[in-house]
């Protein structure tokens, strides 16, 4: 059996059910290319009376958008009546099978599930192939929503009395997903509030700084927020009903006073095991007492292995490599010298406490030692009488060991603690919750005073001022590089191109044209401010290819659109999206007359530049 | 075709194409004699007896043509005459448990033009729109344009201006086209980030980015649009406000929009519209009218296609069951498995 059901089966089956018109989504581009390509010699074609019909209505659309005359996906739609309609098309194309499909001249559209959420597209049937779709290089599982979407655009009002939802499966697929999306109720929507520069300018260009906390708590965020802090209120309550039969016992904050109790009789009580005795002298010989240190002993010298403590010993212990290979261990207290001789040692975790090649090093210089050797000298700190720990000192002072409530404190403290901390947890929480907004913004503003764009007192300076109109992505970037002169004296192409790859956010790979010398050296000053301000906005990809493309465009007027999809394997659809954010953000640009008339003026002429073929024809 | 007739037919067939009729239906299936799996398939002929059948007309069919092809008829003698009935005794009432597909593919077709009658949500949202805003949830397709242009109109009407945001420039173009149709192209403007046309018109479309930076200009005190005449502010497609990255520009645009525009938001089904209408309601003028249904225009039936071109419906019901996923219908679910079986590596199981 296929994986997948042949879409020239897939049509058959649907025409002879009557079915038709019908959108089949597909998982991916390619996979709609491919689609297409398998009806190159299907011999379904449609009768005369309809292929007429279509090529009439292609005519009527190709008089107003030129661009689509060439398509080379023409002539299957025209013959069999199926078409593809994905983000790689052009605007133009998806323009005339929209309305191709509204005057139902169509039998099927092979289509990417973006079409779900785009314009008005109905058909009698849809047919879903995947449970799961492409997000930024990951298969997700469809949200009921999407699936609702996708299914929604079954059933043509006023055309149809039913819509049909087909599955049929292919790969991979979770029929669960599906059929959970088909029964359920779509999820609940959230907030995607993010405060940007731009934002921040612009509220504090129009309000004063007092009001913004007021204005922030209208979002639909901040509603959320309360919410979830509203819950856990409720909780707080409930917490609080629990916590009453651990009132105030014979002191008020019984809790507190048992957990120091406690916790001191445990410290008091470790101590006594640990309380090692160590003279003062010897003390002070711990820390030269390494590995490798040469030491007298009673009888002879020796080398240092390890140092250790030992439970059973008061003392801290030594390993020591004694004449003859011996190794023996014994209290520091048997040191007799430290020498000022220390030798390489390589350390290691079992016996005997270094490498095989060290330990035969080491025999060998213990051989050769001088009888006499210098003596380390080490300085005695006077004896600092270890002072009696001060809790344990207190101890009879608290007043818990002859309480009468000690045996409820004792058998109550835990849970009475655990539902305490929980009542402190939510109650952080719920004030991170009302305030995180306000410091979100807060911390924007210290950065857009940092860099100048607003004074102490939060009022907008100069540069504040035309700053506040670059509303898009990358704003502080943009700016930054207005301010460090970047663009000055740089062509429209330049310009463009640079925006262009500040705009482009996607990762497809490809082949590009070359980049130019100039493009390339700017947009290495930009990736490197890009990198110095990351630590307050994400760098953006800056992709010098396409740029590279842009640039291209703008600067040879003779260049055709055929001529510039010839240039990369990019998508026509995505050069055009490229080219039409481009634009948007050379209009931000734009809008900078009055302050910077140069780069305003270079921003329109490149305007000017990119608006010519497919991107003048549409509107 | 009862069931006697069923068995009848069952037992003049050879083991193996019983045996090949019984994958995916009766479990371990290799393992029962003739008259095991008759027994067991008529079992589940209770669940699925079209299913089955049809599968049986179709062996039968193929194993003749085989035969034929071969040129070697080959005649079996009924092995086994089965006289016991079968144990659970299949009640024939016990097919109609899950529909079939002719019912499934019924009513399909045109519907006669009816004049148009507003649903009565795009009634309730009209009139409710009279005195505050009103968020609308309902499904795709089942007429939300109705209402923005008929409150367009009404609003219009009072000498105020109206704004209608879309979130693609797209979809503001076809609206733009459909609304210089409707009120005329004096009426309409639109203004996105390339395209500024007829700005002065009392009927302006734009993407809501658009918006947004006007509504920041007029708080700034820079203003170039009409807002105190502003009398409606369309947004469609609210569901955007969930967008991961342009959903903060729907939020900016409600709150900053002037408080004595009504708002109407409109939305395609979302698990949440109540949140929406609550909130709108804690930081608007007037408490906002909630309208949402589920129901859609056109009933939707779901169907599974298999890869060798079979169709059955997917659910047991005829539409969609909402609210029980399981109840698939059993021919898609024998079909589906059986997918499964030769599609994944053995040994693999599914995430």
């Amino acid at each position: 059996m296929p994986p997948s059901i042949h879409p020239v089966d897939l049509v058959t089956a649907l025409r002879h059910k009557h079915l038709t018109p019908a959108i089949v989504f597909l998982t991916s581009r390619r996979a709609c290319d491919e689609a297409m390509e398998t009806f190159d010699h299907a011999d379904l074609v449609l009768p005369p009376a309809r292929q007429e019909a279509i090529a009439v209505a292609l005519e009527r659309i190709t008089v107003q958008h030129p661009s689509i005359a060439e398509h080379p996906l023409i002539p299957i739609v025209k013959r069999i009546g199926v078409a593809a309609h994905h983000a790689g098309h052009l605007p133009s194309w998806k323009i005339a099978i929209e309305e191709l499909m509204r005057q139902g001249h169509l039998d099927a559209v092979f289509a990417t599930t973006t079409l779900a959420a785009g314009v008005d597209f109905p058909a009698r049937t849809v047919v879903i192939t995947q449970s799961s779709i492409r997000k930024s290089r990951d298969f997700t599982d469809l949200t009921i929503g999407e699936i609702q979407q996708i299914a929604g655009r079954a059933g043509r009002r006023g055309k149809d009395h039913v819509g049909f939802a087909i599955v049929t499966p292919s790969p991979y697929i979770d029929l669960t997903v599906l059929t959970k999306g088909l029964t359920g109720q779509p999820e609940g929507i959230d907030s995607q509030f993010t405060i940007s520069y731009p934002m921040v300018l612009n509220l504090l260009k129009a309000h004063p700084h007092e009001q913004i906390q007021g204005i922030l708590a209208k979002s639909f965020a901040q509603f959320q927020l309360n919410q979830r802090a509203e819950l856990l209120e409720q909780k707080l309550d409930a917490l609080h009903v629990q916590m009453e039969p651990f009132g105030p016992r014979v002191c008020t904050d019984w809790i507190t006073q048992w957990h120091t109790f406690d916790h001191a009789r445990r410290h008091r009580h470790t101590r006594h095991h640990t309380h090692r005795s160590e003279s003062p002298e010897i003390v002070a010989r711990l820390p030269f007492l390494t590995p490798g240190r040469v030491v007298g002993l009673s009888r002879g010298h020796g080398i240092v292995l390890r140092q250790y403590r030992s439970k059973g010993q008061k003392n801290s212990m030594l390993t020591v490599l004694r004449p003859d290979n011996a190794v023996t261990e014994c209290p520091v207290t048997s040191v007799k010298e430290v020498y000022d001789r220390t030798y390489d040692c390589a350390e290691t975790s079992t016996y005997p406490w270094c490498s095989t090649e060290a330990f035969d090093r080491l025999s060998h210089q213990l051989e050769d030692l001088p009888p006499r050797l210098p003596v380390l000298p080490i300085l005695v700190s006077p004896g600092t009488e270890s002072l009696p720990d001060a809790i344990v000192q207190s101890l009879g002072d608290f007043p818990c060991p002859t309480c009468p409530s000690r045996p409820a404190c004792q058998k109550d403290f835990i849970t009475a603690s655990r539902l305490r901390q929980e009542q402190q947890r939510h109650t952080k929480s719920i004030q991170a919750l009302r305030t995180s907004l306000w410091h979100r913004f807060q911390e924007r503003v210290d950065v857009l005073q940092k860099f100048g764009y607003l004074t102490t007192a939060t009022q907008l300076t100069a540069d504040g001022e035309w700053a506040r109109l670059i509303r898009i992505d990358h704003s502080l970037l943009i700016t930054e590089l207005i301010r460090a002169e970047a663009f000055a004296g740089a062509d429209p192409s330049l310009l463009a191109g640079i925006l262009a790859s500040l705009a482009h956010d996607d990762d497809r790979p490809g082949a590009f044209p070359r980049i130019s010398p100039g493009l390339s050296s700017l947009l290495g000053q930009v990736r490197k401010l890009a990198e110095s301000l990351s630590p307050y906005e994400d760098p953006p990809l800056l992709r010098a290819d396409v740029a590279a493309l842009v640039e291209r465009w703008i600067a040879d007027p003779s260049l055709t659109w055929i001529g510039l999809c010839r240039l990369t394997t990019m998508a026509e659809g995505d050069i055009y999206r490229l080219l039409a954010r481009t634009l948007e953000f050379l209009s931000q640009v734009q809008a900078l007359k009055s302050t910077h008339p140069g780069l305003a003026e270079s921003a329109s002429q490149a305007i000017t530049l990119i608006r010519r073929g497919v991107l003048e024809e549409l509107p | 075709m009862n069931t006697d007739e069923l068995e009848q037919l069952l037992a003049q067939q050879p083991v193996a194409l019983l045996h090949r009729l019984a994958r995916g239906r009766v479990h371990r299936h290799f393992r029962a004699g003739k008259r095991r799996l008759i027994e067991l398939l008529l079992q589940h002929s209770i669940h699925n007896r079209a299913g089955l059948e049809s599968d049986l007309q179709t062996l039968i069919g193929e194993r003749h043509s085989r035969s034929e092809a071969g040129s070697s008829p080959v005649h079996r003698s009924p092995t086994i005459a089965h006289k016991k009935a079968s144990p659970r005794g299949a009640d024939p009432d016990s097919t109609e448990t899950a529909v079939s597909l002719s019912a499934w593919l019924e009513g399909l077709g045109v519907p006669s033009p009816q004049p148009f009658v507003p649903d009565p949500w795009q009634s309730e949202a009209l009139s409710a729109l009279n005195e505050t805003d009103v968020v609308i949830s309902v499904p795709t397709g089942s007429g939300k344009t109705y209402v923005a242009v008929e409150a367009a109109h009404r609003a219009m009407e009072d000498n105020r201006s109206v704004i209608y945001t879309s979130p693609l420039k797209a979809l503001s173009n076809t609206k733009y086209t459909e609304f210089c149709r409707i009120f005329g192209p004096e009426k309409v403007g639109i203004l996105t980030g390339d395209r500024q046309e007829n700005g002065q018109a009392p009927l302006l479309i734009m993407t809501t980015e658009i918006l947004r930076n006007l509504l920041y200009d007029a708080a700034s005190g820079e203003i170039d649009i009409r807002l105190d005449t502003l009398g409606l502010v369309i947004l469609d497609e609210s569901q955007y406000l969930a967008d991961p990255e342009r959903g903060v520009v729907w939020e900016e645009t409600i709150i900053f929009c002037p408080s004595q525009a009504r708002l109407l938001l409109l939305s395609a089904s979302i698990g949440n519209p109540q949140d929406i209408a609550d909130w709108l309601t804690s930081i608007r003028s007037t408490a906002c009218r909630l309208v949402r249904h589920s129901k859609r225009t056109v009933p939707l039936r779901a169907g599974y296609l298999h890869p060798n071109g079979k169709l059955t419906p997917l659910f047991r019901t005829l539409g969609i069951p909402y609210g029980h996923p399981n109840q698939l219908h059993p021919e898609a679910k024998r079909l589906f498995l059986e997918y499964e079986e030769e599609t994944l590596p053995a040994g693999r199981p599914r995430r």
